[in-house]
């Protein structure tokens, strides 16, 4: 009765520890393909580091490789990029670190959409005013009346 | 044959030349034969360019390898097909390719109006033959692709060789779409130069009101469409031979194409604003001049090596023609502009912020805004090597985190924008119109959410989507039920009676929901999956409801190449469905190979199989798969865009159909105090 006991633990040990080696497995590949698609491969191609399928890119799975090993010990995410811009320089980063000069890469789209949205927001400003200032003659108009004249040219001028 | 295509770009270089000489003349002494005669001068320019290119296309079907241009990208075993898409596979014949694209539309616009605004027509030839002109010293001078090859002879002097056969075309374009894809896109590039001449001219000529607008629409349509394909297509070729599973890897070239169809597709919504209220004139024409510009300075950035790309052609020292072009547009325009700036001026007025008016400035605002950021990360990595003396690179990461938000964003202008009235929309008519599609948005996404959707961009869009499609929809039952209830006609006829008598208006809408149908395909590429493993034959492999199975791995020997091709049988859920082949081709004539990719492509998900060569170490094959969902709708997508813009371009019915209807169902016939409101529905669209 006991040995089976013990049986049962072990092999439930056992059953864990692959599931927990497994698991580990695959946080590790995931961690890797994460990594791999902020990276480009160097071997000009442009493309991602885990998307290259160049025609005969030796480059790619070397830095694959590479990258397992490093993700196999397990160092924090920025070390272990850090040590792919060491090996090959800051072009091997998808996208610029956003500090120093790189950052203005981020800024531009988030500025120009700032000053944009401000020269509609005047733009808008200064045609609402003219159209409060513009003179109106003739005599009053009903409020209805009003509202089937612009629904009339609303329909007119509809496109 | 070579002599016949260089004598005929010279002579259409001098022709050129005439044509701006004369047409300038004209301009200044108004003299009705000096106006025909420039005319005519561009009619030759154009007529010489296509014997150009005939004959270039002669030489490379009769495997002419004494030209230089034709040994580098062809060989006797190429099929035809081929060999007419080798004539634009490099530098010198693409170029020439531009200028045959472009003459076929100053030949367009010259026949179409010739004797039509005399006033006008003149500095339109001008602004057209000078950019072809530019286009003739390239092709003649610079890049000529009938340079012939040559051997020192006896005395010195060089002798005529030829060539027992050519090194080929580049693998990765031995594919049928590239025979479609640079006509569609060069359609595309050199379209915006007939609205850009025309905006100029108008400029230069001070054109009284809109009518180079109305002049133009359709040609702007017509480029923006090419555009439209060329990129469709451009991104269906990137997907399916380079390999790496997606469609889309903002590539500088890619990129390129994308900048000026952004700033044509804000151009195609605010020209309306000028159209319909005498807005916005500065700006159109600024926006056309932009998206002329970046034309240029995208075929720029593909030729001249300033960054790198898979796509690009070879670096060549072309670049500084080509800086020096766009430095002397700029300089033309802008003293165009500021010599006649008076003659822009309009009275813009806003009645209320919900407005189609303010819609389209938003509209604007956040297409240009998307062209920058596109802009600015293609050209970042120049600039931080040129300030920090350091290479960085700036890829899809970045273009995608900046560009999701981008995009969501003109999703939701999509929807709202066309139900907005001009002027003013009152609060009764946003609800209306927008209760519904709002809330029905906001269900699918609370759906999606219950039914485990984790992804904050993709359930906005879902969200998004949804909106966008029931605002489309509703708005032509709306407009459907209407004739429904005059004519008596089914619903589905009055829809379609409803689409003819207003195409502009209701082709737009079909062109939205085709965008609709793209952001639902690239919402798809949140969850995407991939796997790769090396299978000798009889392994397996599973990737979703999917098991792959490789059966046989074998040697195909073809005309052009040889073939390493992986047979796979797909099952899906334990029935057996298809078998894929998976292949690499080698060329032997220039010793390259390519990836031909294998796609079971259904409406829910693409199984993409690609066969990544042989282990190095096992030598066993190397399969790789992704099994990417929603692929389908990007394409579906772009053919409705097409189809909508078709559809657009189609001239509206008649009035009198509708006008005959009106009596039949009136017993004592039209109420005269009924016509006014009844007209206007039926306005045939006069722009031409």
């Amino acid at each position: 009765m006991v040995r089976r006991r013990h049986a049962a633990a072990a092999l439930s040990l056992v059953a864990i520890l692959t599931l927990l080696a497994g698991l580990l497995y695959a946080q590790s590949t995931e961690r890797a393909k994460r990594l791999g698609g902020g990276m480009l491969c160097m071997c000009n191609c442009g493309q991602i580091l885990t998307a290259c399928n160049h025609v005969g890119c030796t480059v790619s799975s070397t830095m694959l490789k590479q990258l397992d090993q490093r993700v196999a010990v397990n160092s924090s995410d920025d070390l272990l990029l850090q040590s792919f811009v060491q090996e090959y320089g800051p072009k091997v980063l998808a996208s610029p670190p956003a500090q120093g000069f790189n950052l203005l890469a981020w800024i531009i789209p988030g500025l120009a959409f700032g000053i944009g949205l401000a020269v509609v927001l005047v733009v808008i400003h200064q045609w609402r005013r003219r159209f409060e200032l513009a003179p109106a003659g003739g005599p009053p108009i009903s409020s209805e009346a009003l509202d089937r004249a612009r629904q009339q040219a609303d329909r007119e001028t509809e496109d | 044959m070579d002599l016949f295509g260089s004598f005929s770009l010279l002579l259409a270089f001098l022709c050129a030349l005439y044509a701006i000489g004369g047409g300038i003349a004209a301009i200044l002494t108004r003299r009705p034969l000096l106006i025909k005669s420039a005319r005519n001068a561009g009619f030759a320019v154009c007529v010489l360019i296509w014997l150009a290119m005939g004959s270039l296309a002669y030489l490379f079907l009769s495997d002419n390898f004494s030209l230089s241009y034709v040994v580098d990208h062809s060989n006797r075993t190429l099929p035809a097909f081929l060999k007419i898409a080798a004539i634009w596979s490099g530098q010198e014949g693409s170029l020439l390719f531009w200028s045959f694209i472009l003459s076929i539309y100053v030949f367009s616009v010259l026949f179409t109006y010739r004797g039509k605004h005399p006033e006008l027509m003149p500095y339109v030839g001008v602004v057209m033959a000078g950019t072809q002109l530019f286009f003739l010293v390239l092709n003649a001078f610079v890049v000529s692709p009938f340079t012939v090859l040559g051997a020192p002879g006896a005395g010195g002097a060089l002798d005529l060789v030829a060539r027992a056969d050519g090194r080929g075309l580049n693998p990765l374009l031995q594919y049928p779409e590239m025979v479609i894809h640079p006509p569609m896109l060069y359609s595309g590039y050199t379209g915006f130069t007939i609205p850009f001449a025309f905006a100029l001219a108008a400029l230069l000529g001070r054109y009284p009101g809109e009518k180079w607008i109305h002049l133009t629409r359709r040609w702007t349509m017509i480029a923006w469409c090419f555009q439209s394909i060329g990129v469709l297509l451009g991104a269906h070729w990137a997907y399916a031979v380079l390999g790496w599973g997606g469609y889309w890897a903002w590539d500088p070239v890619e990129n390129a194409s994308l900048m000026p169809w952004l700033t044509g597709t804000a151009f195609l919504h605010s020209v309306m604003m000028q159209e319909k209220r005498g807005m916005m004139r500065v700006w159109n024409v600024w926006l056309v001049f932009a998206t002329f510009l970046l034309t240029i300075f995208g075929t720029t950035l593909t030729r001249t090596g300033l960054v790198s790309s898979v796509h690009a052609f070879a670096q060549s020292t072309i670049g500084p023609w080509f800086f020096g072009f766009i430095g002397v547009v700029l300089v033309v325009c802008f003293t165009a502009y500021w010599q006649n700036r008076d003659y822009l001026r309009s009275d813009n007025q806003l009645d209320s912020l919900a407005s189609r008016e303010s819609s389209f400035l938003f509209n604007n605002l956040i297409l240009l805004v998307a062209c920058v950021a596109v802009l600015s990360g293609t050209l970042f990595p120049v600039l931080s090597e040129w300030v920090q003396g350091t290479q960085i690179s700036v890829g899809a990461p970045f273009f995608n985190k900046v560009n999701l938000p981008i995009g969501l964003f003109l999703l939701f202008l999509t929807g709202v924008g066309p139900l907005l009235a001009w002027r003013k929309t009152s609060m009764e008519s946003l609800k209306r119109n927008f209760g519904w599609p709002v809330l029905l948005g906001i269900v699918a996404g609370g759906a999606g959410v219950a039914l485990g959707l984790r992804n904050f961009y993709v359930t906005i869009c879902l969200i998004l989507c949804v909106f966008v499609t029931l605002t489309i929809l509703l708005e032509f039952y709306r407009g459907a039920r209407v004739i429904s209830a005059r004519t008596r006609a089914n619903l589905f006829s009055s829809v379609a009676q409803l689409t003819m008598r207003n195409t502009r208006r209701y082709g737009g809408y079909v062109v939205h929901f085709g965008i609709v149908l793209i952001f639902v395909g690239i919402s798809g590429s949140a969850f995407n999956q991939d796997k790769q493993m090396d299978m000798p034959p009889g392994a397996q492999m599973e990737i979703g409801p999917y098991r792959l199975v490789h059966q046989t791995f074998d040697t195909v020997p073809a005309v052009n190449y040889t073939s390493e091709r992986a047979t796979i049988a797909v099952d899906r859920d334990g029935q057996q469905s298809i078998m894929l082949y998976p292949e690499r081709r080698f060329y032997p004539s220039n010793e390259e190979s390519g990836t031909m990719v294998a796609i079971y492509s259904t409406l829910k998900e693409d199984l993409y199989v690609v066969y990544a060569g042989r282990s190095p170490e096992t030598q066993v094959p190397v399969i790789h798969v992704y099994l990417n969902p929603l692929v389908k709708w990007v394409w579906l997508g772009g053919l409705v865009v097409v189809l909508g813009t078709i559809l657009a371009l189609v001239p509206n019915r008649q009035p009198v159909l509708a006008l005959r209807a009106v009596a039949e169902t009136a017993p004592a016939g039209p109420s005269p105090a009924r016509l006014p409101l009844e007209r206007p529905l039926e306005r045939e669209d006069s722009h031409g």
